[in-house]
C-alpha cells in the first residue's frame, strides 16, 4: 500500500480569493498558487486540478506502457507522453486525451499500438478516471 | 461556460523499472517535475508520482468547492486547509487499483457553526468534479473541522 499526500490553503471569496498548493508528500513540490480565474482560463501561470490530472495521468501511463513494453522483451529507449484534459464548469471533466510518441527499439507500429493500448487500459489512473465519458489515445513510434 | 482544456506531458528514459521521467505542466509552465517508478512506493525517494498529483489535484478542488459552498450559505471563508490523501493497493485480481482518497480541512468562517461546515463540506464533495470521478472507483471521505474564532 502507498498513501501520498498533498496540503492546500485558500483564503477569501472563490472569485476574488486565491490559494497555494503549501507542500506535498515527496516535498518537490509546494508554494504553487491557484486562482478560479487561472482554472477557468482567464490568467495564466498558475496551475489548477485538471492540470494535475493531466499530469498524473500522463505520468501514470508512461509508467504502465514502458512497463508492458519491456515484459515483451523491448524496452523503450523515450517514451513523449501528453494528457490533455477538458473541464466544463458545471459539468465537470468530459474528456482526456493521451498522446504518446515512442522510440522503442525492435517494435512494429501494430506491437506499440496493441502495447499502448493495454497501458492505458491498465494504468492505475485510468481505472481511477474511469467515470471520465471519453479517454482517447494517439499512439505512434517515432 | 466555455469548454477548459488544460496539458501536461511527461518526458520517460527507459524502462520503467530503472527509467525515469520529467513531467511539466504544459499549459501554464506552472512546475516541471522528476518522477520515478521507486518514487511512487517509496515518498523517502524525493520525487513525486502519479498518485501525488492526484492528491494535489483533488485537495485543490475540493478547496474551491468547498470555499463556494461557504460563500453560498452567507458564511464566505477567511481561510481553508486541505489535506488529502490518496491510497494505492494491490487488489486481488485487479492489481493495483486507488482504492480512497482522505479528505482533511480546517476552516476559518466567520458565522458558521460545526452543522453549518459539515452541510458546506457535503456539498462541496458533491460538487467537486474530482470527487464525483473518483467515487465511482474509490472510497472518498472529507473530515472537516472549524479553527479559530467564530
Amino acid at each position: 500500500m502507498a498513501d501520498s499526500t498533498a496540503s492546500v490553503t485558500w483564503s477569501g471569496s472563490l472569485l476574488e480569493g486565491g490559494g497555494t498548493i503549501e507542500r506535498v508528500g515527496s516535498g518537490v513540490f509546494g508554494g504553487l498558487p491557484i486562482t478560479w480565474d487561472a482554472r477557468t482560463g482567464e490568467e495564466g501561470g498558475k496551475t489548477t486540478p485538471e492540470e494535475l490530472i493531466a499530469a498524473a495521468h500522463a505520468s501514470c501511463y508512461s509508467m504502465a506502457l514502458s512497463h508492458g513494453l519491456a515484459q515483451g522483451g523491448n524496452p523503450p529507449d523515450r517514451l513523449e507522453t501528453s494528457a490533455t484534459v477538458s473541464f466544463v464548469p458545471g459539468t465537470g471533466i468530459t474528456k482526456i486525451a493521451l498522446t504518446v510518441t515512442g522510440s522503442v527499439p525492435g517494435v512494429d507500429e501494430d506491437v506499440f499500438a496493441a502495447a499502448a493500448q493495454d497501458a492505458v487500459e491498465n494504468c492505475p489512473v485510468s481505472k481511477a478516471l474511469a467515470a471520465v465519458p471519453e479517454i482517447t489515445l494517439d499512439a505512434r513510434l517515432t | 461556460m466555455p469548454r477548459i482544456v488544460r496539458e501536461a506531458e511527461i518526458d520517460w528514459e527507459g524502462t520503467t523499472a530503472r527509467g525515469s521521467g520529467v513531467v511539466r505542466a504544459a499549459s501554464t509552465g506552472s512546475f516541471e517535475l522528476q518522477t520515478t517508478i521507486a518514487a511512487r512506493i517509496d515518498v523517502t525517494a524525493g520525487k513525486t508520482s502519479p498518485e501525488e498529483l492526484l492528491a494535489a489535484a483533488h485537495a485543490t478542488c475540493f478547496v474551491t468547492s468547498l470555499g463556494s459552498e461557504l460563500a453560498r450559505a452567507g458564511t464566505p471563508p477567511e481561510h481553508m486547509h486541505v489535506h488529502c490523501t490518496i491510497t494505492m493497493d494491490e487488489v486481488e485480481g485487479k492489481g493495483h487499483l486507488i482504492v480512497a482518497s482522505a479528505i482533511s480541512a480546517r476552516v476559518v468562517a466567520p458565522g458558521v457553526d460545526d452543522a453549518g461546515l459539515a452541510k458546506a463540506a457535503e456539498d462541496a464533495d458533491a460538487g467537486c468534479p474530482f470527487s464525483a470521478l473518483i467515487r465511482a472507483s474509490a472510497t472518498v471521505t472529507v473530515d472537516a473541522t472549524l479553527e479559530g474564532g467564530t
